[in-house]
C-alpha cells in the first residue's frame, strides 16, 4: 500500500499538469483532448500490475511468537501431551469416578474412570461439561461484601466478629447445603458448628428423595437410602423413578441396567423393565413396557401390588392397603405381581414418590420379595441423597420466626429452590449474618451479606463417599484461576484454625479414613494416600447401621383420591439440568433433551389429547396456575406423546438468576433472536410450585389450571427436521416406512436371532465406484448397541468437549443450524399404550461409498486409506453439496464465525482439533486425533495397536458401554465380534453407501411376537 | 504525447515497485513460508557450540521430542545441569583460576553476560544462590519453527520412525543462531512422506500416510 501512495506522489511530482490532461482531486488524470487517450481499463491494468508488485514485496513474516518454557519443569509434564488424573465428579452427589485429561497444565477433557466400581467408566453429560464451568469468565473472581468487592482478611474479621456476637446472644447458626458426600467437608461443617450452642446443618436437595429415607426410618429403624443394585435385578418395576436419566445415580444405574440388556443367540435372556409414569421420562422411553398412569393412581397401584404380594407371601395384613381400583389396573397389577414373585430376590421395585406412605409400601414390597440384601443394599447404603425435608421445613419456620442468627449456604441456591415460599427472601434479608459460598450471584448470594466463592471442583482438594465404604478423592488439576477459597478453608478460618484444604483433607484421611482400611492394604498412611490418589478411590470398611426388623405396623392404607377435573403438575429435572447450579453452562443449555429434543428452554409438556381439546399447539405460550390465587407461570407448551391426560410436566432448574448472560450467545446478526425468553432469563423457574406436604417437598401436585395465551414462542428443538422418517401420509406411493431403527421382541429373537431384519430386496453387487481402495492397515468402524443405548446424551457433550464444537444459541438451533457432530435421534412409534420410543445416536457413518465425496467440487471431503471419511477444512469452499447429498444428514455447516472473543473460555478448546471458521463444512471425524495418538503411541513402542486402546470420545464416556469402536481388519477385536452379532444392521443399507457404522437391533423383552412397536 | 507521459509515469511506478521487490527479494516467500527465518533470541545461544563442538545430543535438551507433540524448549533447569558449573567461557574461567592461584585467593565466580540472563530467569544471584523472594521467570525465546494451527506435526511419531532431526531442521549443529532450514510447506511434507514410504527411512520400511487428516484434524 505504501508503494501505491508513493506511486501517486510520483504523479504529483511532475509539478504542473501535463498538457492535455486535467488532474482530478484524487490524483488521477483525465484527458481534456479528443486525441486517443489511455483507456481507463489500460490504466487500471498497469496500475494493478505495479500494485501487485508492491503487495508481493510487502509479504513479510508471520507475527513473532514467543515460546515460553517452564523455568523449572514439573515432574512428568511433557509439553502438548495429555495427562490423566483420577478424581471424582462433583457435578451432582452421585460422585462418579473421573479421569481429568489435562494438557499443558489445564484440564480439558473429562472422562469416566474405568476402574470405578459405581460409574464403571461412564460419565454423564453434566460431568463432561465441567471444564466450561471452570473457564467461565463470569464466575465470581473474588469475594463480595454487600455486593461490593472485598478482601479476605477484612471479611474474615467481620464474619468472626459477627459469629462471636451470635455466640454470645446464643442465636441459631445454620448451614444449608445440598447433599454433601464429602466426609471431609461434612467433618469441617460439624467441627465448625460445634463452636456454637445452637447450631445445625440442614440438607436441602433441589430434587429431594427425602421420603425414601423417611420410609426406611419407619420400616427399618434407620434413615438411609438403599444402594440399588440394578446389576442383580432381573425384573425392574419403577413407579416414576427416572433412574436412567436423573434419579440418584443415573450413570451407575445405566451401566448396571444396560449390562442386563444383552440378549445372546445362545442365551436369549435379558432383564424385564416396567415403567409406570405420568410423563415421558428417559427411563420410560427405554422400558420394555411403559404404562402411562395418572399421578393420583400411583399410590393405589403400589398399594394393590403390595396387597397381592403380601397374599402371595402369606403375610396377610389386617386390612388391605389399597382401595378399589379399576379392573384394567387389577389385571396389570396381577401381571406385575406374578413377574415379581417369580423373580424374588432378583427384582427391584422403585418409586419417585415423595409420599412417605407410598415409600413404606415400596419397602414392604421389596421386603416381601426378599430384595433387601440382594438388589437393595442398606448395610452399605447410598449417601447420594441426604436431603431432610422436615428439617428444611423447620428452617423455613425458624427463618420466619426470626430465630436464625447466621445462615451459611453452600452448593445450593436456597432462595431459588424454595421459591414457593413467598417473601422468604425478605425474611432472609433480615438475618444478621448471611454467607454464600456460591460461584456466582444467585438468588441467595444476591442478598447475602458476604459471598465467599468456593473453588471450582477442578481447582480444589476434596473427597466423596457416595456409597458407605467407597471413598474417592477430588484433586485439583489447575491452580485457582481467581481469588476464591475452598469451603473447608473458609470454615477452618472461621473456626479459628486456618488450614489449607490439602492439609484438611489429608488430616481427615489420616485420622478417620486410614483406620477404616481393609487389612490387605498398606500399613503406612502415605502409601495408602498415594494409592488412593493414583486410583482415585479406596474401598474401606463401612459402619453397618443397625437395621431393625421390618416394621409392618407403619403401613397405612391408601385412600382413594378423587380424580379432579384440574390438571396435575409434575416437576422434574432435565437430564442436562440436574440443578440450578448448571444453568450457567452453555453446553448443557444447548444439549437437546433426550426425549423432547428441545434446547435452551423449559416448557409445559401436555398430552396430545389435552392439547387437541384446548387447541394448543407446540410453542403456544400457556399459563399454568396453582388454583385461583396461587402462583402462576407462563411457558411455551410442548405436546408430548406418551404423557398421561390431565398431566402437565415442567422442568425445574430454569429461569435462574444470571442466565440473562446468554441473551447474546451465538452469532449476532441482523435477524438474530436472543436465547432468553421474555423474562430475560433462560426459561422460567417452576420451583414456585414446589410445596411442603406431610414433611416432604412435593414435586407432584394436583389442582392446576391451564389457559392458552395469545403469544407464541417457537421452541428450539433439534428433532423434527432431523427426523429420518417420512410420515406415512407424505411418503410416496409404495414407499414403506424405512426401518431406520430396527427392533424385535425377545420372543421373536429367541426363535430367530435375526428377527426384525428388513428383508433384503436390494443388491449390493452393483457399484458405481471401482473397488480400488484397499485398506490394508486398518479399517476403522463402529458398532452401536441400540438395546444398551438409553439416549442419555453423555456422548453429545463428550464430543462437544473433544472436538471444539461451538455453542450457537437458541436462534441458530431454531434455524436448524446446531453444530453437534453426534445427535441422538428419538423415534416414536405407535400411540397411547402402544407407544414405543427408540433412541439412535447418529453421526457421520463414514460410508465406504460416500455420497458426499462424489459431489464435492474441491475434494474437501475424501476417503482415507483407513476407511474414514475425511473433512478437509482448508479445502472446503462451502458449497454444501455434501450436506445435501448425505442420506444421514450429519454434516454441519459453519454459517458464522462463532465467537471466540472470550479468551478465558477459549482455554476449554482442545488444541488437537482445528477451530473451524465460517463457511466450512464439518462433521464427525471418528476422533481422528485420538486414532492418530493411539497409532503413534503403539508405533513408538514398536507394538501393534491393542484393541480397545483407541477410544473415541463418545465411546469412552458412554455409561451404557453401547459404543464399540475398533479396527474391523483385526479378527480378534471386539468390533469384529460385534459385526457378527445377528442383531447387527446398517442404517439405509439399501443405498449401498456401505457405512462403517453399524447398529445392533433393539430387542424388547416382550412375549408377543408382533412387530409393531 | 499524453500517452508517452503516462507511460513514463507508469514506468516510474513499475520501476519503483520492482526496486522495492528486489530489495526484499532475499526475504521474499509465499505468504507464511518462513524459510530462512532466524530471529534474534533473548540469549545469544549457540547451537554450533553445544550440538556441534560439544556434541550434546539434540534429545538431551529437547527430550519431549521422543514422547510428545512438541520437541519443546528445555526448561531453564535443564541448562543448569551444566551451567551450574560452567558460568563463563572456558578460557575466561581458566584465566581466573590461574590468577587466583597466583594471588593465593579463592577463585571468584565469573558470570558471562549471556549466562547471567539464564541465572536471572531462575532468580539466582551472582553466586548462583536463590534470590530471596525471587520468582523464576520463563525465558521468552522466539519461536522459529511455527506451523499454522490447522496443521499438526507430531515429533514423537517422526522420532520413532527414525527421521533424524536434521531432516527437517537442517544442520543445526553448525548454526550459530538457529534459522528455519526447510520451507515446512505442505508440499515439502507430502514429498517426504511419499519418498519415505517408497524408499524407507534410514533403511527401515515405514508407512508415512498421506491422508489429509494425518496432519489436519
Amino acid at each position: 500500500m505504501n508503494a501505491m501512495n508513493q506511486n501517486s506522489d510520483d504523479h504529483r511530482s511532475l509539478g504542473t499538469e501535463p498538457r492535455g490532461l486535467r488532474r482530478l482531486s484524487n490524483g488521477y488524470f483525465v484527458s481534456t483532448e479528443e486525441a486517443p487517450a489511455l483507456s481507463r481499463r489500460e490504466f487500471l491494468e498497469a496500475a494493478g500490475f505495479s500494485l501487485s508488485l508492491a503487495a508481493m514485496s510487502g509479504c513479510g513474516r508471520a507475527p513473532v511468537e514467543s515460546a515460553l518454557p517452564f523455568p523449572i519443569q514439573p515432574v512428568g509434564a511433557i509439553p502438548g501431551r495429555l495427562q490423566y488424573y483420577a478424581s471424582t465428579c462433583a457435578g451432582c452427589p452421585a460422585a462418579c469416578g473421573l479421569l481429568i485429561g489435562t494438557r499443558d497444565g489445564r484440564p480439558l477433557k473429562m472422562e469416566g474412570l474405568p476402574e470405578h466400581p459405581l460409574s464403571q467408566g461412564g460419565l454423564c453429560a453434566v460431568g463432561q461439561a465441567l471444564p466450561i464451568g471452570l473457564y467461565d469468565s463470569q464466575r465470581l473472581i473474588g469475594l463480595l461484601r454487600a455486593g461490593k468487592k472485598a478482601e479476605w482478611a477484612q471479611v474474615d474479621e467481620e464474619i468472626l466478629q459477627g459469629l462471636r456476637q451470635i455466640k454470645d446472644q446464643e442465636q441459631q447458626v445454620v448451614i444449608v447445603t445440598s447433599t454433601i458426600t464429602s466426609p471431609t467437608i461434612q467433618a469441617s461443617i460439624d467441627s465448625f458448628l460445634d463452636q456454637f450452642q445452637n447450631a445445625k446443618h440442614v440438607v436441602l436437595d433441589a430434587v429431594s428423595s427425602s421420603a425414601i429415607l423417611d420410609a426406611h426410618e419407619q420400616t427399618h429403624a434407620v434413615r438411609v437410602l438403599p444402594h440399588y443394585r440394578f446389576d442383580r435385578a432381573e425384573v425392574v418395576v419403577s413407579f416414576g423413578a427416572d433412574f436412567l436419566g436423573t434419579w440418584i445415580s443415573p450413570v451407575e444405574f445405566t451401566a448396571d441396567w444396560s449390562a442386563r440388556r444383552v440378549p445372546r443367540e445362545q442365551s436369549p435372556e435379558m432383564s424385564y423393565h416396567v415403567q409406570l409414569e405420568s410423563r415421558m421420562s428417559l427411563t420410560g422411553s427405554n422400558a420394555d413396557r411403559r404404562i402411562a398412569i395418572h399421578p393420583s393412581n400411583q399410590g393405589p397401584l403400589v398399594a394393590r401390588l403390595a396387597d397381592k404380594l403380601a397374599a402371595a407371601a402369606g403375610r396377610q395384613l389386617d386390612e388391605p392397603l389399597a382401595p378399589r381400583i379399576a379392573e384394567s389396573d387389577e389385571n396389570l397389577v396381577s401381571e406385575l405381581a406374578e413377574r415379581l414373585w417369580n423373580a424374588r430376590g432378583k427384582s427391584l421395585v422403585l418409586c419417585d414418590s415423595q409420599e412417605v406412605g407410598v415409600q413404606t409400601q415400596i419397602n414392604f414390597i421389596n421386603d416381601l420379595l426378599g430384595n433387601y440384601e440382594h438388589t437393595l443394599d442398606i448395610e452399605r447404603p447410598s449417601l447420594q441423597r441426604q436431603g431432610n425435608d422436615r428439617e428444611v421445613q423447620q428452617l423455613v419456620e425458624d427463618i420466619r420466626a426470626k430465630q436464625v442468627g447466621a445462615l451459611i449456604v453452600a452448593e445450593v441456591d436456597l432462595l431459588y429452590d424454595l421459591a414457593g415460599h413467598e417473601s422468604l427472601s425478605a425474611e432472609v434479608g433480615e438475618i444478621p449474618l448471611t454467607i454464600s459460598f456460591s460461584h456466582r450471584v444467585d438468588e441467595f448470594a444476591a442478598i447475602a451479606k458476604f459471598v465467599c466463592p468456593d473453588h471450582h471442583t477442578l481447582e480444589s482438594w476434596s473427597d466423596a463417599e457416595p456409597i458407605s465404604g467407597l471413598i474417592s478423592l477430588i484433586q485439583p488439576t489447575i491452580r485457582p484461576l481467581s481469588n476464591t477459597r475452598a469451603i473447608v478453608e473458609s470454615l477452618a478460618v472461621w473456626s479459628g484454625q486456618p488450614q489449607a484444604a490439602y492439609e484438611v483433607v489429608k488430616d481427615h484421611w489420616e485420622k478417620k479414613i486410614f483406620p477404616r482400611r481393609r487389612s490387605t492394604g498398606s500399613s503406612q498412611f502415605l502409601d495408602f494416600w498415594e494409592q488412593a490418589l493414583r486410583d482415585g478411590f479406596v474401598e474401606v470398611s463401612s459402619e453397618a447401621p443397625t437395621i431393625g426388623r421390618f416394621e409392618t405396623s407403619v403401613l397405612e392404607p391408601v385412600a382413594q383420591e378423587r380424580m379432579s377435573e384440574n390438571f396435575s403438575l409434575v416437576l422434574y429435572n432435565k437430564v442436562s439440568m440436574l440443578d440450578s447450579r448448571h444453568s450457567h453452562n452453555p453446553w448443557l443449555q444447548e444439549l437437546p433433551d433426550p426425549v423432547t429434543k428441545v434446547t435452551w428452554d423449559n416448557y409445559v409438556s401436555i398430552s396430545p389429547r389435552d392439547a387437541a381439546e384446548l387447541g394448543i399447539q407446540d410453542g403456544d405460550v400457556v399459563k399454568v396456575s396453582a388454583g385461583k390465587n396461587g402462583s402462576r407461570i407462563e411457558l411455551p407448551a410442548l405436546i408430548q406423546p406418551g404423557q398421561h391426560d390431565g398431566v402437565l410436566a415442567v422442568a425445574l432448574a430454569y429461569g435462574c438468576k444470571g442466565t440473562d448472560r446468554f441473551a447474546k450467545i451465538g452469532p449476532q446478526w441482523i435477524e438474530a433472536r436472543p436465547s432468553v425468553s421474555e423474562n430475560g432469563l433462560v426459561g422460567v423457574n417452576a420451583a414456585v410450585f414446589v410445596s411442603f406436604h406431610g414433611g416432604t417437598q412435593r414435586y407432584t401436585r394436583a389442582g392446576f389450571s391451564l389457559a392458552k395465551t395469545s403469544r407464541h414462542r417457537e421452541l428450539a428443538a433439534t428433532q423434527e427436521y432431523n427426523s429420518l422418517e417420512l410420515p406415512p401420509e407424505v411418503a410416496p406411493h409404495g414407499a414403506e416406512r424405512r426401518k431406520i431403527v430396527q427392533h424385535t421382541t425377545l420372543a421373536a429373537f429367541t426363535k430367530d436371532a435375526e428377527a426384525g431384519a428388513v428383508e433384503e430386496h436390494f443388491s449390493t453387487e452393483t457399484q458405481l465406484w471401482p473397488e480400488d481402495h484397499p485398506k490394508p492397515d486398518h479399517t476403522w468402524g463402529m458398532v452401536i448397541d441400540l438395546n444398551k443405548c438409553t439416549g442419555c446424551s453423555a456422548c453429545v457433550i463428550a464430543c462437544q468437549s473433544e472436538n471444539n464444537i461451538p455453542v450457537v444459541g437458541y436462534d441458530e438451533v431454531r434455524r436448524q443450524r446446531e453444530m453437534h457432530w453426534i445427535r441422538i435421534d428419538r423415534y416414536y412409534d405407535g400411540e397411547d399404550e402402544d407407544l414405543n420410543v427408540a433412541h439412535q445416536p447418529m453421526m457421520c457413518q463414514h460410508c465406504g461409498n460416500a455420497p458426499c465425496e462424489t459431489v464435492c467440487p474441491v475434494l474437501a471431503t475424501v476417503h482415507s486409506s483407513e476407511g474414514l471419511n475425511e473433512q478437509v477444512y482448508n479445502r472446503c469452499v462451502g458449497t454444501r453439496y455434501c450436506a445435501n447429498n448425505c442420506p444421514y444428514k450429519v454434516r454441519r455447516f459453519n454459517w458464522f464465525k462463532y465467537p471466540y472473543d472470550d479468551t478465558l473460555q477459549n482455554l476449554v478448546l482442545n488444541p488437537e482439533v482445528t477451530v473451524r471458521s465460517r463457511g466450512v463444512m464439518e462433521k464427525c471425524s471418528m476422533c481422528f486425533q485420538r486414532i492418530e495418538a493411539g497409532k503413534i503411541e503403539a508405533r513408538s513402542q514398536g507394538l501393534p495397536i491393542v484393541d480397545g486402546a483407541i477410544q473415541t470420545a463418545c465411546q469412552q464416556s458412554c455409561p451404557a458401554s453401547a459404543i464399540v469402536f475398533g479396527d474391523m481388519n483385526d479378527p480378534q477385536s471386539e468390533i469384529h465380534l460385534a459385526l457378527e452379532n445377528p442383531r447387527r444392521y446398517r442404517v439405509l443399507e439399501e443405498l449401498n453407501v456401505r457405512p462403517a457404522v453399524s447398529y445392533l437391533r433393539v430387542v424388547r423383552n416382550r412375549d408377543e411376537e408382533s412387530q409393531h412397536g | 504525447m499524453q500517452q508517452r507521459v503516462l507511460l513514463i509515469v507508469l514506468l516510474i511506478g513499475v520501476g519503483f515497485g520492482l526496486s522495492l521487490l528486489v530489495s526484499a527479494m532475499s526475504l521474499w516467500h509465499m505468504p507464511d513460508n518462513q524459510q530462512g527465518y532466524a530471529p534474534e533470541q533473548p540469549i545469544n545461544y549457540s547451537h554450533r557450540l553445544h550440538a556441534g563442538e560439544l556434541q550434546i545430543d539434540c534429545k538431551f535438551c529437547h527430550s519431549a521430542a521422543q514422547s510428545g507433540h512438541y520437541a519443546g524448549i528445555p526448561s531453564t533447569e535443564v541448562c543448569m545441569k551444566c551451567h551450574r558449573y560452567v558460568t563463563a567461557p572456558y578460557d575466561q574461567m581458566q584465566q581466573e583460576l590461574q590468577l587466583a592461584d597466583k594471588e593465593g585467593r579463592k577463585p571468584e565466580t565469573i558470570v558471562s553476560p549471556e549466562l547471567k540472563k539464564l541465572y536471572d530467569s531462575l532468580a539466582l544471584d551472582e553466586n548462583l544462590q536463590p534470590i530471596e523472594n525471587g520468582t523464576p521467570q520463563s525465558i521468552p525465546w522466539v519461536r522459529v519453527h511455527n506451523l499454522p494451527d490447522f496443521a499438526c506435526f507430531n515429533h514423537q511419531a517422526h522420532v520413532a520412525a527414525g527421521v533424524t532431526c536434521q531432516t527437517c531442521h537442517g544442520p543445526v549443529e553448525s548454526m550459530e543462531r538457529v534459522s528455519q532450514f526447510a520451507p515446512l510447506s505442505m508440499g515439502w511434507c507430502v514429498n517426504c512422506h511419499r519418498e519415505s514410504t517408497r524408499d524407507g527411512v534410514n533403511g527401515r520400511e515405514v508407512h508415512a500416510a498421506t491422508d489429509c487428516t494425518v496432519c489436519h484434524h
